[in-house]
């Protein structure tokens, strides 16, 4: 059961890169695409072991790093530095439900921060994007809408609800 | 006291990931587009290219159905705007046929070789970089079809990009707009070059060479004798600049290529390494006015310095775009 649960939660990942990188390169709204393989880490990392959200984390991203131009590791480092803050913070998230819309919009915008200062450390210039600002921004925005279908998807595609020894429902 | 045992499993294993993933990054940096990283690159293209294919062909009518709507609003000004370009552009192209042929009148009197038609490769774009920070493009065609790295791409506006990385059936295009990439430029009007630098989206950096020559709203900027064959158009000029004694010349430039929105595209089968053009590395073309990034990692994105002095191609801007 727990390893169908991480080949079910490792092709949804996948099948995320390519959905980013195929359908979103036409659907941009105000020119800019949402950042879908984050909202679907916070999905999976809210219920699957830590261990095994970090993994998948570090997974989705290195494979998207692959299909990038930027140096092979910095979207893997990213990516599981999503799944270890939504770890951490994941008890604090169940007992408000009220807070997912707020932290799927800060988790994503620390994410794509986190990209570009990373990006222009090793030479990418990602600051220098004269729409940092607005490629920060509006993911983080479109996220939160997404996280509203993709966060019960994640949960209905493992079967589950809640974590194991949860006191609350989701 | 600090102990390794403070920390607990996912932690632990956090830090083991954030340490992998910086032996990666600087394996992959040290590598410079080679090596394992590279391999893996390709593989994992290889494997993707269908699925994107797929994924694009089914959901190109539902994207379809949102750049629709989007187009509604603008469809009726677009129409103006085009039939005053085809007049414009019908114009263009009687003056252009009789300036062809002085030109090659000229040739034969001076004895030139006349340089040939370019040979192109149509592709289709099937995907684009996994986030708003990697201005990329994957095309549908590869080294199987005659595609290789550091090939200009170009669609029905102008300069598209550079093939960055290829696979048997794909190839990665960086885009001009990308922070990494310059372009050495030619104003159209005054025969002056610069450089053109993306920023990642907008209007592009205009640096002029020669800071003397003022260059004015709508100025077309074509490709200089540098990494691309010369004569391509790449963008226009919007706003003018003149400068002050001391100071470079910097301005702002559209580019001509709808880069948000390509959906087909050419590739250029040409490459530097031809016999053709050897020398054009050379030191003695390195402009006055030194570039403020070099020595970056990238420094494989900058086309070698255009010439100082007034390029006089022979190539006619048209002569390349389809």
């Amino acid at each position: 059961m727990k390893s169908r649960r991480i080949l079910i939660a490792g092709g949804v990942l996948v099948l995320a890169v390519v959905l980013q990188t195929s359908l979103f390169a036409r659907i941009r709204p105000f020119d800019v695409a949402p950042a879908l393989v984050v909202v679907v880490i916070i999905g999976y990392a809210r219920l699957l072991q830590a261990e095994v959200a970090l993994l998948l984390g570090f997974g989705a991203g290195l494979l998207q790093d692959l299909l990038a131009v930027s140096p092979l590791g910095l979207w893997a480092l990213v990516m599981a530095a999503v799944a270890y803050v939504v770890v951490r913070l994941r008890a604090r998230l169940e007992e408000d439900v009220g807070v997912t819309a707020p932290f799927v919009f800060v988790v994503t915008f620390g994410a794509l921060a986190l990209f570009t200062v990373l990006g222009t450390i090793f030479g990418e210039k990602t600051l220098a994007d004269a729409g940092v600002v607005k490629k920060l921004v509006l993911p983080a925005v479109y996220n939160v809408v997404l996280s509203l279908g993709i966060l019960p998807f994640t949960a209905w595609s493992i079967g589950m609800s809640r974590r194991p020894g949860s006191q609350f429902r989701i | 006291m600090w102990r390794p045992g403070n920390f607990d499993r996912s932690t632990s294993l956090f830090i083991g990931l954030i340490v992998l993933s910086l032996v990666l990054v600087t394996i992959d940096l040290r590598a410079a587009g080679g090596g394992v990283g590279a391999t893996m690159r390709e593989g994992a293209q290889t494997v993707f290219a269908p699925v994107q294919r797929v994924v694009a062909a089914t959901t190109r009518p539902v994207a379809q159905f949102f750049e629709g709507l989007s187009d509604v609003f603008s469809l009726q000004s677009d129409n103006r705007r085009l039939r005053a370009r085809i007049a414009e552009l019908e114009r263009d192209i009687e003056r252009t046929q009789s300036l062809e042929l002085r030109v090659r009148q000229f040739e034969a009197l001076l004895g030139l070789e006349t340089p040939g038609e370019l040979e192109t490769v149509a592709a289709e774009v099937l995907a684009v970089g996994p986030s708003e920070f990697d201005h990329i493009r994957v095309i549908s065609k590869g080294r199987n079809h005659g595609v290789g790295v550091d090939m200009p791409v170009i669609d029905e506006g102008g300069l598209v990009g550079r093939v960055v990385g290829v696979t048997a059936t794909t190839a990665q295009v960086r885009l001009i707009s990308d922070p990494t990439m310059r372009v050495a430029v030619r104003v159209e009007r005054t025969g002056e070059t610069g450089w053109l630098t993306g920023r990642g989206g907008g209007p592009m950096v205009l640096e002029m060479l020669n800071t003397d020559a003022a260059v004015i709203e709508g100025d077309l900027l074509v490709t200089a004798d540098g990494r691309f064959p010369p004569g391509i158009e790449v963008a226009r000029v919007i706003r003018a600049a003149r400068s002050e004694v001391g100071f470079s010349l910097r301005t702002e430039a559209v580019p001509e290529a709808s880069l948000t929105t390509i959906d087909f595209v050419l590739v250029l089968v040409f490459t530097r390494d031809g016999p053709g053009v050897a020398g054009t590395e050379d030191e003695s073309r390195i402009p006055a006015v030194v570039p403020d990034d070099t020595g970056e990692r990238t420094s494989g994105e900058f086309e070698e310095a255009p010439p100082t002095t007034t390029t006089t191609t022979t190539t006619t801007p048209g002569d390349t775009t389809p």
